[in-house]
């Protein structure tokens, strides 16, 4: 289980994130909702351990991080057993596509997960995955992004906007190949707009979870009823806006 | 006189002036790409201790002339010291000196601007530290690198004729000095120029094309 309880982070004095705490658990998803600059992406990376948070525990399975750590204590690094997926994709420029998703595989013996074929079948890279980066699309390069996190077989996956850049067919089989991560027990927290997809997993009611965040705290967090009849007015009137967002 | 018979007649002079412009061009080039990248490296790493001394020499470097400097350092620092230098070693260090303040100042900015978020992304991958520095971090500096450094290093090379004021028998004192004895301008120094464009625009045009070729589009964050 991935779990943060307590968590606090402050940038130059300003508090970004108060008192978070949000749990991920395998084969399931957390959903992260909130306005820009409600701290969703400073959550993931605190996840990550990307950011070292100000107080607060961090238990990624066995491994229990607590903040401020004690002097000479070793964060256990949790990669890539959990990994992120950047809204900005962050693929090495120097590195064609295809060399991009396997170089992280030559540190493991195997990758245990979908094959370079698979993926590339899946994510219909076939056309640009001997590109550099900047010879690709936006669209291209969010699902090498996505590859290249997918076939280290993490048992986390932090997924940050990573529908931003997608067209609606690519959304659907994105999250069709989610639905399949889940089903393979990867636990998967997802910052994202795209209510539908969450409303239609949390109705189902296995477990999955939607987690409310503005101006660095959790206003409210739950399942389907969360999004469909929420208690606090200000996720109220969020929800509200983005239903009339075509 | 054709240009012909001035080579012929003046080989070895020509020949000897040759040498020296490529011996004190080789010099410079490794003394001060030597220096200028362990000093970049460490203006990065030491910030406070070396990299803000390194940018203050560098901007005070960059505002004098390299003219003055040889002089400055043919004539009063040598009386102030009390020595006699060979002209040819003053011109080996003062030009290193400012190769290298140029190099570290490049290797430095380069450093500088590298997007942290590749090395984020090395991480969550689980690359070891090795592997991030020899296949993502060193492969991106250098890309961004050569470029840069070949247009100093032709600099560099053009610098060399700054020698032959402090009496440094390279190239362009030789054919100053049988200019003197011909009288023949524009064929000597037509030549020189053919000379210098032979050498520094294969560099140049080599710079443009690593550029092109290698400096790849970082808007990717």
């Amino acid at each position: 289980m991935l779990k943060a309880e307590n968590l606090t982070k402050s940038f130059g004095g300003e508090r970004v994130l108060e008192d978070i705490c949000i749990e991920v658990n395998p084969g399931k998803f957390t959903f992260l909702i909130g306005p820009s600059g409600a701290g969703k992406t400073t959550l993931l990376r605190c996840l990550a351990l990307l950011e070292v948070p100000e107080k607060g525990t961090i238990q990624i399975d066995q491994h229990a991080h607590h903040f401020p750590a004690a002097k000479n204590s070793r964060i256990h690094p949790p990669w890539p057993e959990l990994t992120v997926v950047f809204q900005q994709h962050f693929l090495w420029p120097h590195l064609t596509i295809r060399e991009n998703i396997l170089l992280p595989l030559k540190e493991k013996l195997s990758s245990g997960g979908t094959s370079f074929e698979e993926l590339v079948t899946l994510f219909d890279m076939d056309r640009f995955v001997d590109r550099y980066p900047n010879e690709a699309s936006l669209g291209e390069r969010q699902r090498a992004a996505l590859a290249r996190a997918l076939i280290l077989n993490p048992r986390y996956i932090l997924l940050d906007e990573i529908t931003s850049s997608l067209d609606v067919e690519q959304v659907n089989h994105l999250f069709y190949h989610l639905l399949e991560l889940r089903r393979r027990g990867i636990g998967i927290l997802l910052i994202t707009h795209q209510l539908d997809f969450a409303r239609g997993l949390l109705k189902s009611g296995n477990g999955d979870e939607a987690v409310f965040l503005d101006r660095g705290r959790i206003l409210e967090k739950g399942g389907a009823d969360m999004l469909e009849n929420p208690v606090s007015p200000r996720v109220r009137q969020f929800l509200g806006q983005l239903q009339y967002v075509p | 006189m054709t240009f012909f018979d001035i080579l012929r007649n003046y080989r070895q002079g020509f020949a000897s002036g040759l040498l020296v412009t490529t011996k004190l061009a080789l010099l410079v080039w490794s003394i001060g790409i030597a220096c200028g990248l362990l000093i970049g490296f460490l203006a990065d790493k030491y910030r406070r201790l070396v990299g803000i001394p390194m940018v203050v020499f560098a901007f005070l470097l960059s505002g004098v002339p390299i003219i003055v400097l040889l002089f400055w350092a043919h004539f009063p620092l040598q009386v102030l010291l009390g020595v006699v230098i060979d002209p040819f070693i003053t011109a080996v260090w003062v030009l290193a000196l400012v190769n290298a303040f140029s190099v570290a100042d490049a290797v430095r900015g380069v450093l500088r601007d590298f997007p942290e978020e590749y090395i984020t992304a090395a991480k969550v991958c689980g690359l070891n530290h090795r592997t991030t520095l020899l296949r993502i971090k060193f492969p991106i500096v250098l890309r961004q690198l050569i470029p840069p450094l070949l247009n100093i290093q032709v600099t560099m090379l053009q610098a060399t004729i700054f020698g032959s004021l402090i009496s440094v028998e390279e190239i362009f004192r030789v054919a100053q000095g049988v200019n003197a004895s011909v009288y023949q301008p524009v064929k000597i120094y037509s030549a020189l120029a053919l000379f210098f464009l032979v050498i520094c625009l294969p560099l140049n045009g080599l710079a443009l094309f690593l550029k092109s070729r290698f400096t790849r589009n970082l808007s990717d964050r």
